[in-house]
């Protein structure tokens, strides 16, 4: 059992560290994607800061924070994938299912229909208005499907959020109707996540979140572990149910919330990097949910990267080609270990 | 697990290859730009209106935001701006294109670009115009002043005043004096009557000297245009219309439907014969070069 365990520790930190240099390699390459051509040893050498006025501008204004809040939005997409997976012992939950994503859409329409002529401070009233609105959304879920004696059931959580989130897709798909074309063009490429956040005050506003959230849900890890279980077996081993889930939910949705406000509404990730992380480390979430997080991360971080360079000049949105990408692979993956 | 890690890594590869590939192409793009510098006073230009301003002075932007809608620079001077480097569009131009083609200044549209000024400035200095501010006549002259084309901006504005005057007269000879007119877009989703701002407004109501119809200068003056339902039309009760009809498909499906309801067929420029339809460009395309261009038209349509 103390062998296994070890093995699957070492196999973490391979796996772990594998993904960093994947990313690292991405983020090089996505540093040196762009209408401005700077060579690949100028990059470095800007990164130094040796650069010219011209790179250092080009990567510091412009692609660095696109790419940290890729980065970041990856993280939290992925960790907070696995946090709903373990709590909802559901393999299919994901931030999106859960309704969260849908409230933040909504949140999205509710701006630029009628908060229209505050579009001048755009850049972070969009955020807060899609923050608030998965929050909303996470707050009616919890209402709905708390209950005065069992507390809260892990499968009314989903079938609640489902329908929550039909609800508020509805109203979203109402809404956008009304639009004209160039806003509903914005809003739709916002709702199948476009990567919009570009300036670094974005940057800062997702960091924290992240900063705090994501060491904290690792160590929670071990209720996350016994909560898996069920329960009863979780209750029989000393945890609080209600409240270590309560606790849990607050965090995977402060983190799908802040990561959704800034990358958009981009599905999929949550699904399938914890999924991908169990399949290389186990499920022992001291492993699997870090891995979850740099799975995350390299995934919308290539998507992104793929969506600049290859179609230019329309880039097209991080969400289509993670989907492009993932849904295949996941296919794949499910085929295969039947 | 190898297998997983060895498709991770070919999908990495295919990445890496593919943004080689691209990196040749746009190099080989760039020096052929190069050949095609102007000596003079590199601008670069974040408004499409901005942009044929320029172009009425005779000069060509080394950069400009095409049309949003259109992901290219408007039909009308598409042919002059060959040699200018697309940035995108107004709403979100590409910054890096635009530090690569260094350009000496920028103009800015202060609606789409107001609160990015610093991020301008840090490429080049910056002009900014509010385009809501005056007519055309003063942005081209503020323009000229700035490239010191004054004459010409003058020589532009008395040319088209004189334009001007023929085709008030070719109107008021079918329409009669006192008509009263109004405009339409018609989209695939909705109606819409243009109010007395740009870029309709100023061009029928105030250099035309048209009478709106009733109800058009109780719109809202903030915005471009209202949206209202078919039912409204005769309220208005104009003698002329102006249409503009989306070039979609399902724009134009929506406009032949209107034209055989019988509230269309009930109204009195109908009746009379006065709906003239008219392209979107350039009379939508509120600049020195779109409002001449669109005088032009209105001229041959009224010679007829």
């Amino acid at each position: 059992m103390k062998s296994q365990a070890n093995t699957n520790n070492k196999r973490t930190y391979t796996v772990a560290l594998v993904l960093i240099l994947i990313s690292i390699s991405i983020v090089l390459i996505s540093l040196n994607t762009g209408s401005l051509q700077i060579a690949p040893l100028k990059v470095i050498q800007t990164l130094f800061g040796y650069g010219d006025y011209k790179s250092s501008l080009v990567l510091f204004e412009y692609r660095m924070p696109r790419i940290l809040i890729t980065m970041l939005g990856g993280i939290g997409l992925g960790i907070s994938g696995a946090i709903l997976q373990g709590l909802s012992r559901n393999p299919l939950a994901d931030p999106g299912i859960l309704g969260l994503h849908s409230g933040a859409s909504f949140g999205l329409i509710l701006f630029v229909t009628y908060f229209h002529s505050l579009d001048h401070h755009a850049a972070i009233l969009i955020p807060l208005f899609t923050f608030l609105g998965g929050l909303l959304t996470a707050f009616i879920i919890i209402l709905l499907a708390y209950d005065r004696i069992k507390g809260l059931l892990p499968i009314r959580l989903i079938l609640t959020g489902i329908a929550v989130s039909a609800g508020f897709s509805a109203v979203t798909l109402f809404l956008s109707l009304r639009l004209d074309e160039e806003t509903y063009t914005f809003a739709s490429r916002w709702l199948v996540g476009n990567v919009w956040g570009r300036d670094w005050i974005h940057v800062m506003a997702l960091f924290p979140w992240i900063l705090i959230l994501a060491p904290f849900a690792w160590s929670q890890s071990k209720s996350l572990n016994v909560l898996s279980l069920g329960d009863e077996v979780a209750a029989g081993l000393g945890i609080s149910v209600q409240g270590q889930r309560l606790l849990l939910l607050a965090t995977a949705v402060g983190l799908s919330c802040a990561s959704v406000a800034m990358v958009g509404g981009i599905g999929f990730i949550g699904l399938v990097s914890p999924h991908l992380a169990r399949r290389l480390v186990g499920p022992m979430y001291q492993n699997n949910l870090p891995v979850s997080g740099l799975i995350g991360m390299v995934i919308l971080v290539l998507a992104d990267t793929v969506g600049r360079s290859i179609f230019q000049p329309n880039a097209i949105p991080a969400g289509v080609i993670v989907a492009a990408i993932g849904a295949p692979y996941f296919l794949y993956l499910l085929i295969k270990s039947k | 697990m190898k297998k997983k890690l060895t498709i991770l890594f070919s999908t990495m590869l295919l990445l890496l290859l593919s943004a080689c590939g691209q990196t040749a192409s746009n190099e080989a793009k760039s020096s052929k730009e190069q050949k095609a510098e102007n000596k003079e006073t590199r601008i670069a230009s974040l408004s499409i209106h901005l942009t044929n301003d320029l172009l009425a002075l005779g000069i060509k932007p080394i950069g400009s935001v095409v049309g949003g809608e259109l992901k290219d620079f408007l039909p009308h001077v598409k042919d002059q701006l060959k040699d200018t480097k697309q940035l995108g569009p107004a709403k979100d131009p590409d910054m890096e294109a635009l530090l690569e083609l260094s350009p000496s200044v920028i103009y800015l549209d202060k609606e789409f670009g107001g609160q990015d000024v610093s991020k301008y400035e840090k490429i080049a200095s910056t002009e900014v115009f509010n385009l809501d501010e005056g007519t055309w006549r003063d942005h081209l002259r503020s323009i000229g002043k700035l490239v010191n084309r004054e004459q010409q901006a003058e020589k532009f504005i008395a040319d088209y005043e004189k334009q001007t005057k023929e085709v008030r007269n070719l109107i008021n000879n079918k329409l009669g004096e006192d008509s009263k007119v109004m405009a339409i877009r018609v989209t695939a989703k909705e109606l819409r009557v243009f109010s007395t701002k740009r870029p309709m407004g100023p061009i029928l109501f105030e250099d035309l000297g048209l009478k709106p119809a009733n109800g058009i200068e109780d719109l809202e003056s903030n915005q471009p245009y209202e949206v209202i339902s078919q039912e409204v039309l005769p309220d208005f009760d104009a003698g002329a219309i102006f249409v503009v009809v989306n070039s979609d498909d399902d724009a134009q499906t929506a406009f032949k439907q209107l034209q055989e309801s019988p509230i269309w067929k009930g109204l009195k420029a109908v009746k009379g014969n006065h709906v003239y339809v008219i392209p979107d460009q350039p009379w939508l395309d509120y600049s020195a070069l779109g409002n001449k261009l669109a005088m032009d038209d209105a001229k041959e349509i009224f010679s007829k």
